[in-house]
């Protein structure tokens, strides 16, 4: 997907899909997004910090420190407020991928 | 290992905030040991692991760019210079003031007590003159002491941040100034409940304390000025020039 701005918001709709599974650290989230969708967004591995540190100051994630094998990690967990966000924009693409859908002549599917 | 030496300068130089630079690096370095990693396991040899886990990682550009284009992720400081650099030193000096007379305050109301439950010393001449002594020397480092702490305060946060020098110059200016016309004066009489604590101020008519407060001023100018000067000719070599222009 080239166009940036078709690309608004997805990185965070990937970033708190993916953790709602539980708390992941940064490369470990990257490369479960990387299986999620199949290799088919591509992006610099190191922007999802920005995106991680936004949404953890808007209040959409925590994060802790943990010491793994004598590394310490910071590790991000969805918080409340992140799992009510992540509803909303799910039904927000869901609605967007069926209308290109329909207008594409398919038929519209779940996403995600 | 890559450097981000610059990609951190710029975030700072671009007004994201010291903690947020700070922890970017520190998680792209541990990306960037991860990929490594991995690439080895895959096969690939040292220099060519490298090559994948840069590009993998992510250009400077966009690892700039990302944190860049994300306003909420950049400081006060850098947001509104002149609230921290303009109101900062009236609201830190009048809050340090406060917070040293009612500690002051606080000391007197509980010392008596003390003093008295030790049969230290009474209510008597001599108590008195040591009471003034003791609080003498707290005032004298809540005046002098405490508009150089403040100043050395709006450099750190001005550097941190590699706010432009005016704003940092401004800050510790006014800080210096004003802390130089404020003044904080103890004397026990003697008797229980007879002390006088007094606030001055140089700046309020018929002023007739205004040379001691310029005086004072002056000398934390000084001292700040000089402070200043020395850590810039410790910290710049004469050789080194900044690749990015300062913040505004």
């Amino acid at each position: 997907m080239p166009n940036p701005s078709f690309m608004n918001g997805v990185p965070e709709l990937l970033i708190l899909r993916t953790l709602e599974g539980g708390e992941m650290y940064g490369y470990e989230l990257v490369q479960a997004i990387r299986l999620k969708t199949n290799q088919a967004i591509k992006i610099g591995e190191g922007v999802v910090y920005p995106a991680l540190h936004a949404l953890e100051s808007e209040g959409m994630l925590r994060s802790r420190r943990k010491l793994v094998n004598g590394r310490t990690r910071v590790y991000y967990a969805l918080t409340r407020k992140g799992e009510k966000h992540l509803a909303g924009l799910v039904r927000h693409w869901q609605h967007i991928t069926d209308a290109i859908g329909l207008a594409i002549g398919g038929t519209a599917h779940a996403m995600l | 290992m890559p450097c981000f030496d610059r990609l951190s300068e710029r975030l700072l130089f671009g007004g994201i905030a010291p903690r947020h630079v700070r922890r970017y690096v520190r998680e792209l370095s541990d990306h960037f040991d991860d990929l490594m990693r991995e690439e080895k396991a895959n096969g690939a040899t040292r220099e060519l692991a490298e090559t994948r886990a840069l590009s993998r990682l992510g250009s400077e550009e966009d690892l700039a760019q990302a944190m860049l284009s994300r306003p909420g992720l950049k400081s006060v400081t850098a947001r509104f210079p002149w609230a921290v650099f303009g109101l900062g030193p009236l609201a830190l000096l009048a809050l340090s003031v406060l917070g040293a007379v009612y500690l002051e305050i606080w000391l007197l109301d509980h010392t008596g007590p003390v003093f008295r439950l030790f049969h230290i010393m009474g209510p008597s001449l001599a108590s008195a003159r040591t009471a003034t002594k003791l609080y003498t020397i707290y005032n004298s480092l809540i005046v002098f002491g405490g508009p150089l702490l403040f100043a050395w305060l709006f450099y750190w946060i001005g550097s941190r941040q590699r706010m432009s020098a005016n704003w940092i110059m401004l800050g510790v200016a006014l800080v210096s100034v004003l802390g130089g016309f404020q003044n904080l004066i103890f004397y026990d009489t003697g008797c229980a409940g007879c002390g006088h604590l007094l606030i001055q101020s140089a700046f309020i008519p018929p002023f007739p304390h205004f040379a001691e407060g310029l005086a004072r001023a002056a000398m934390n100018l000084a001292i700040a000025g000089g402070a200043w000067w020395l850590l810039v000719r410790r910290k710049t070599p004469a050789t080194m020039t900044l690749s990015y222009p300062a913040q505004t």
